[in-house]
């Protein structure tokens, strides 16, 4: 293990993660909201450890980096960021306590969006944005950035790449690695930008529709108004955010074909036809189940259902409706939702719509050689067969999921949190959501979480976000045997 | 600049680890998903698993923005279909294919002037004879390599304990040789390559590269220790194509070959087509057959067995009953390293100088040639020095070189200089740079010209 690569990595994402403090502290200074200083001693914090890990790790071999080295070195960029992401909150002593910035800075680099903030709208503007901001970047993945603008990842960067964007049917846009980065990022400015205007034009002030879309693009949900989108009761603001979620939860790469002109890639793809219907039916059963009971008119109950399902299911975590006063098949729903996730390749987390649907396949495919015992079969996707190897690959990964769902739901319980809260709470880091069920509900925040339960949930979250197996190999004791 | 590899197998793997270094857009073509994975996961590279010659997965590699396509499977079948649709799909796309059975040797230049309209025909066997005809007249070394139309050579001879120039530094060398005679490129020592400076000492056991006229080359070797005799005699173990197409190249420099091969039937075959060559029916690896055969008057014996086991054995046993030199064919990449260690220097590998003569083809523009060394941990370019690039109109040492390269031959019209810290390079010189693998980019920077492809 080459800790001094895998160190003088760490040192380049924090040194850079320092830089892009600039931006809060830029609009600090335009409100002057007094976040300005704050952020710019938690800038200069950043800054000097991430150049003295550079410093420190500077060696003159250049090496290459492997698998293992990898798995370590995503590990701590993305450790290294929620901690450096912390410091303008704690420095700002905008949250009462160290855990607590640390618990919205990781719930923010994850893209989760569950937050310990219960006043939102007193927020300095400077510290909102940095919160959005952060959101942003983790998104689309600081190791894919990293590999788009920093020169320093040569050919080990393909291993990052494997190790923070772990698709379980992998798929490289361009041949080479950084080129890959370089378009996705592409696509997801591109489509920020449109999100952007379109929420101007609905008429949001330029910070709010920045913010938003900051938090939208990479399915975050952090919102800069206590009630969230709801704050906005407008259709069309929904419409807007409902249609970009839905982008933000197709796989990335479909974006790129389409905007090189094969329009219709989308339905072509089977994951995606899969993750489309599945949004619409789902949203046709929740529509149907609050129509009457909750909401009088069909238009809202569809409005409202709609927003809620697509927001869930691409682990956004926006709300414009308080579900848990709907009745039990919604909820169940939306919790189920939670689990079920986006596509692969997409920005969205949770198990992730090819891994439920190759599984149900395999599912399937051992049911039928109960019925043949010769007979042949393959588990196919779009007429392809996946190999064996990738199949249990998925496998392990959904059964570790729902062991870890499980294991940090009891752990919650311990300490005092209440059955439905555990369980709520952990479905909704463990996928990247954000609101949960019970105390941590749409309405409610994770303030009222005892502090051993954070630091669980802000595990949960990462856990989530690198799709499990990165971070979970580093408890693994052989990992670490020579 | 995009390139397409059909067949994942030791050439396409090596060929695609280098071009994506170089940053090439490389996209691999394979139907065997453990050599993609291994090409995926050890290089920066597009794979594709399917067939390389059907026109849907071709299609589906972009093999319309493709400059190279290199169609370099095991099969030549495959390899041909491959070219044949590429020249379909896009006949802009340069074509380079190995071909490797005999048969087609006639029709290389049919194919490139008729559909499918193949640039480049390989055919690793020629290469590998080639690269034993060059190391079977430098005796002792281990790498020979022809530079400047073979006017200039770079040789790699392992020092031996006993030899005049161990321990000694590189700057007290030329005072001893008398004069300069060759420059030290590079030092490879426990499998790591240094390029040295003047205050490097050379130890036993280290391999050498230096570089030397060919003029001069005897008096070089001398001076390492070497003594260079003509190959007079020569023994071939294993009579397959690579066996003919050597004995055959042997007769044709008059040198009395012999050759054993097991198969009775492949030695009546042989008996057909050579002339002078004795052909003997027996078990390469026999020692009454060997004694009999009078091994100990050979001057080589290169083992070419398709068993590469069995070559290394009939090495090590003909240098122990006697033999003056041996010449091993290893396929696997993975044993060349080992080699040395266990006596065996003179190792020939059909692959590896398929690896070498595809990456000469391929690269174009100002640089004339590009040859890699030892296991491709360094680079050898030959370019022409353009006015406006840094090397020109100083001397070299007081030129910045970028680290881990050399400067280590100039090439004017008709003359050959060896540099040494005063040499002034003059615009449109060729000069030869020796660079590790790392370098090569700045390099490029430096002759201020792209390594270009066809």
């Amino acid at each position: 293990m080459s800790w001094k690569k895998i160190l003088n990595i760490t040192g380049f994402l924090t040194f850079f993660l320092g830089l892009s403090m600039g931006f809060p502290l830029a609009v600090g200074i335009g409100f002057s909201d007094g976040s300005a200083l704050p952020v710019m001693y938690a800038m200069i914090v950043t800054l000097v450890s991430g150049a003295g890990l550079i410093f420190f790790s500077r060696s003159s071999a250049e090496e290459t980096i492997d698998k293992r080295e990898a798995m370590v070195a995503v590990a701590l960029c993305w450790l290294a960021a929620g901690f450096a992401g912390a410091l303008p909150f704690y420095f700002g002593q905008v949250l009462p306590s160290f855990t607590d910035a640390v618990f919205e800075s990781f719930s923010g680099f994850t893209t989760t969006g569950a937050s310990v903030l219960s006043a939102v709208e007193a927020v300095a503007p400077g510290y909102l944005l940095w919160r959005s901001f952060i959101q942003w970047l983790g998104g689309m993945g600081i190791i894919v950035l990293s590999l788009a603008i920093l020169p320093l990842l040569g050919v080990g960067g393909m291993q990052l790449y494997i190790a923070e964007v772990p698709s379980p049917v992998p798929d490289k846009l361009q041949p080479r690695v950084r080129e890959t980065a370089k378009t996705l990022w592409k696509v997801y400015i591109l489509f920020s930008l449109c999100e952007l205007l379109l929420l101007q034009a609905c008429g949001l002030n330029l910070f709010d529709a920045l913010c938003h879309t900051f938090t939208t693009m990479p399915t975050g949900g952090f919102s800069t108004r206590n009630l969230s989108i709801a704050a906005y009761e407008s259709v069309y603001v929904d419409g807007v955010i409902i249609l970009f979620m839905l982008f933000a939860g197709i796989n990335f790469s479909l974006h790129y074909q389409m905007l090189r002109g094969k329009t219709l890639a989308f339905w072509k793809d089977t994951e995606c036809r899969f993750f489309l219907l599945l949004v619409a039916v789902l949203i046709a059963l929740v529509s149907w189940d609050v129509f009457g009971s909750i909401y009088e008119t069909f238009g809202s109950a569809l409005r409202y259902s709609a927003f809620q399902v697509v927001s869930i299911i691409t682990t956004t975590g926006f709300a414009t409706a308080d579900y848990e006063v709907w009745p039990a098949l919604s909820q169940l729903i939306l919790f189920i939702c939670m689990f079920i996730g986006a596509s692969a390749g997409s920005t969205g987390g949770g198990m992730k719509c090819v891994r439920i649907l190759l599984g149900i396949k395999y599912c399937y495919k051992e049911l039928f050689s109960l019925i043949h015992p010769k007979a042949v079969s393959h588990v196919k996707l779009a007429g392809k067969t996946i190999p064996e190897d990738v199949m249990r690959s998925i496998m392990g990964f959904l059964c570790l999921y729902v062991l870890l769902f499980v294991v940090c739901s009891m752990l919650l319980a311990a300490m005092g949190v209440d059955a439905v809260t555990s369980v709520g709470a952990v479905a909704a880091s463990l996928g990247n959501i954000g609101p949960g069920f019970g105390e941590v509900g749409p309405l409610d925040n994770f303030s009222s979480i005892p502090l051993a339960g954070k630091w669980v949930l802000a595990w949960c979250m990462l856990l989530g976000r690198l799709e499990i197996y990165t971070i979970i190999i580093l408890l693994v004791p052989e990992f670490w045997k020579k | 600049m995009k390139v397409l590899i059909i067949g994942a197998g030791e050439v396409g793997f090596h060929i695609a680890s280098r071009l994506s270094i170089e940053n090439k857009d490389v996209v691999v073509i394979d139907h065997d998903q453990q050599s993609l994975r291994r090409v995926a996961d050890q290089t920066d590279v597009q794979t594709i698993a399917g067939s390389g010659s059907s026109p849907v997965v071709l299609r589906d590699a972009g093999i319309k923005e493709a400059e190279i396509i290199l169609a370099v499977t095991d099969s030549d079948e495959t390899n041909l279909v491959a070219c044949l649709v590429a020249n379909i799909l896009s006949p802009s796309t340069k074509k380079l294919a190995r071909i490797r059975n005999a048969d087609f040797d006639n029709y290389h230049n049919m194919f490139k002037d008729q559909p499918p309209y193949i640039d480049t025909i390989i055919n690793p066997e020629i290469e590998v004879v080639n690269t034993i005809e060059r190391l079977i007249n430098v005796p002792g070394a281990s790498e020979v390599v022809d530079l400047a139309e073979g006017r200039l050579k770079l040789v790699g001879v392992r020092l031996g304990e006993d030899s005049p120039y161990a321990r000694q530094k590189l700057s007290d060398l030329s005072e001893r040789s008398g004069g300069r005679l060759f420059l030290v490129a590079a030092i490879v020592r426990s499998e790591k390559m240094i390029v040295p400076r003047g205050n490097t000492r050379l130890m036993a056991n280290d391999i050498v590269y230096f570089i030397s006229e060919k003029e001069t080359l005897g008096r070089s070797l001398k001076a390492f220790g070497k003594t260079a005799q003509p190959v007079k005699r020569a023994l071939i173990v294993g009579g397959g194509r690579l066996g003919l197409r050597l004995a055959k190249r042997f007769e044709a420099s008059d040198i009395k070959a012999k050759i054993i091969d097991a198969d009775p039937v492949r030695c009546a075959k042989l008996a057909e087509e050579v002339h002078k060559t004795v052909v003997l029916q027996g078990d390469g690896s026999d020692q009454e057959l060997l004694a009999e055969e009078h091994i100990e008057n050979m001057d080589v014996v290169v083992s070419l067995t398709n068993d590469e086991q069995t070559n290394i054995l009939i090495s090590l046993l003909a240098k122990r009953m006697g033999a003056a030199n041996t010449v091993t064919k290893i396929s696997k990449f993975n044993y060349i390293p080992l080699m040395s260690t266990i006596g065996v220097e003179q190792v020939v590998s059909p692959r590896l100088s398929a690896i070498n003569t595809i990456l000469q083809h391929i690269r174009k523009g100002k640089v004339l040639s590009a040859i890699s060394l030892k296991e491709e941990q360094a680079e050898i370019l030959e370019a022409v020095a353009l006015s406006t690039s840094d090397l020109v109109g100083t001397p070299l040492k007081k030129i910045n070189m970028p680290k881990d390269t050399l400067v280590i031959g100039i090439i004017r019209g008709e003359e050959i200089i060896i540099p040494s810290g005063e040499s002034v390079i003059h615009p449109e010189d060729r000069v030869v740079i020796f660079a590790q693998k790392y370098a090569i980019p700045k390099v490029e920077k430096m002759l201020a010209v792209k390594l270009e492809f066809i």
